[in-house]
């Protein structure tokens, strides 16, 4: 599944289409703490944060996530487009919660 | 890199003081025009006051490994006294005598906003060591010596090849990849969240150009990301610069303060003097250094508090990098 | 759901329990602690990494019924002892906080 399908089930906003678009989700890790990203061992990981900022685009361009949604409903600045474009990044906008959207990512996977 | 057309380059560079406009290569002119003296030159000053005996200075240089001290007070710049004034003390039996009585008043100064090729041409003409820099309200802001031109001048032009490269779609990489010759310098500053982390994306963004294996890639590229966002969270400015040579990748993040006072306590999960700020931009919580001694294969850190921190993160991409 | 029928079958580690029969209705996951702050659902589980005793204080504010702290993160003195003094539940998981929160919502069963 990729993390435009995923969009789609969380009815959320897709902003920047990046190089990683029709890439298969490999990992899911909601956090907060780009540190904590950082820390994460795996290939193909969908980001979920409510931290609205440039850092979450330059923390997943490091690890090499397929994207990252930002959830809570949380206004982005509008500098997050422009670096996500500039790193290839896809960028989604979600009005869920980030339980809420666990939830929901988890149950799109399984159905796929 | 092409290593030939490297040192090809870097041979130019060394003779660069000759500013001699007509046989110069073009790209070495402008970069000379371009930068300033305030770029290249060391900012970081071991000074001494008026009174203070020429031992003092003798030790200084011992100890920075320089060869000239301004003498200043109050943030007004009186004048220098040069290795060679101490070698006359010491065989005039003076070296106990004040600054005041033997510094070299007569000098000559450059100003922070010349550029670097009026540099160039006087040390051509004076001959001189070093020469201290003022700013427009004269008052002393550095010094500036060959040392610093010529590493200046290498690490623009290695920026400036790299450039030059990544522009050029036919280029092929003669001697394998891993063999790349990179030396890259990237500024960092305290609390300069818009803009930490662009180093290491760049530096991810280059290295996926080359097709360096995806795993390799993201160890540099953590280590490097955790390191300039050290740099912008701790540090009250310092430098990230990453070299990349023989199969192996060395990324340094070099502080001027305030310097870590028990670094053992700092490499141990979770401890962090991050503010509660700080961690509302996701970082602070404590993983950073951990988790750049995790993904290298080489690691080192040496601080000291009041002097700044340095830290070396060593990554293996060929596995016979090891030294 | 009692909270200690959530933490059998969740299979938690219970750091310290005040009030085992807590019914917990809702959970809330999140790192930041302005958003538990302003989103946090009462008589919630809150899932986070913040190991430190201001997440005790938040959760009180927002009558959060147990804190579960993700990754094993260690819990520093002083937030068991505000924890004990407020009351409210600690609770620990080697799971990460998508992971755990898909779990929760198996168990809580909430309509997302």
């Amino acid at each position: 599944m990729t993390i435009l399908e995923v969009a789609k089930k969380l009815k959320a906003e897709v902003l920047v289409e990046g190089d990683a678009v029709a890439d298969a989700i490999g990992y899911v890790v909601a956090s907060d703490l780009m540190s904590d990203v950082l820390l994460v061992d795996e290939d193909e990981i969908l980001l979920l944060t409510s931290l609205a900022s440039d850092q979450v685009l330059r923390t997943g361009h490091i690890v090499g996530a397929v994207g990252v949604i930002v959830i809570n409903g949380k206004s982005l600045p509008s500098s997050m487009v422009k670096v996500a474009r500039d790193l290839g990044m896809t960028l989604v906008k979600c009005d869920k919660s980030q339980y809420q959207a666990c939830i929901a990512v988890s149950e799109a996977l399984k159905s796929a | 890199m092409n290593e030939k057309l490297n040192k090809e380059i870097l041979s130019k560079a060394s003779i660069s003081k000759k500013v001699d406009h007509g046989t110069e290569p073009l790209v070495l002119v402008e970069m000379i025009q371009r930068l300033k003296v305030r770029d290249v030159m060391t900012t970081t000053l071991a000074t001494v006051e008026r009174a203070a005996p020429l031992s003092d200075v003798q030790a200084l240089m011992k100890a920075k490994q320089i060869s000239g001290v301004p003498v200043e007070e109050g943030g007004r710049f009186l004048g220098l006294v040069t290795i060679n004034d101490i070698i006359r003390a010491l065989e005039g039996g003076y070296i106990d005598e004040t600054c005041q009585k033997h510094m070299s008043t007569k000098l000559v100064v450059l100003e922070d906003d010349m550029p670097l090729s009026f540099a160039l041409r006087y040390f051509e003409k004076y001959h001189f060591g070093r020469f201290p820099v003022i700013n427009r309200e004269q008052k002393l802001v550095g010094i500036i010596c060959q040392r610093d031109i010529n590493r200046a001048l290498l690490l623009e032009l290695t920026n400036e090849l790299n450039r030059l490269e990544s522009e050029s779609s036919h280029y092929k990489v003669p001697e394998g990849p891993f063999n790349l010759y990179v030396l890259r310098e990237f500024p960092v500053s305290k609390f300069d969240f818009e803009n930490a982390g662009k180093a290491a994306n760049k530096v991810k963004q280059l290295l996926k150009e080359k097709k360096f294996p995806a795993k390799i890639i993201r160890r540099i590229a953590v280590a490097a990301y955790e390191l300039e966002i050290n740099l912008c969270v701790h540090s009250d400015g310092g430098s990230l610069s990453w070299q990349l040579s023989n199969g192996r990748a060395e990324i340094i993040a070099h502080d001027s303060g305030p310097g870590i006072a028990d670094v053992e306590w700092a490499l141990k999960d979770g401890n962090s003097t991050a503010s509660e700020w700080i961690r509302s931009f996701g970082f602070g919580a404590g993983m950073g250094l951990v988790n750049v001694k995790r993904v290298s294969d080489e690691f080192e850190i040496e601080s000291t508090v009041g002097l700044g921190t340095r830290v070396k993160a060593v990554i293996y991409i060929n596995p016979d990098a090891k030294r | 759901m009692k909270l200690k029928d959530l933490v059998d079958q969740a299979g938690f580690e219970v750091v310290t329990l005040p009030d085992a029969e807590a019914e917990v209705q809702n959970a809330y996951s999140s790192d930041l602690l302005s958003d538990v702050m302003g989103h946090c659902p009462e008589n919630s589980i809150l899932i986070t990494v913040q190991n430190h005793k201001n997440t005790v204080a938040v959760s009180t504010l927002v009558e959060a019924k147990a804190i579960l702290i993700v990754h094993n993160r260690t819990i520093p003195d002083d937030m068991l002892a505000l924890a004990q003094q407020e009351g409210v539940a600690l609770l620990r998981t080697a799971c990460d906080q998508f992971t755990i929160s898909c779990k929760i919502g198996v168990l809580l069963d909430i309509d997302t």
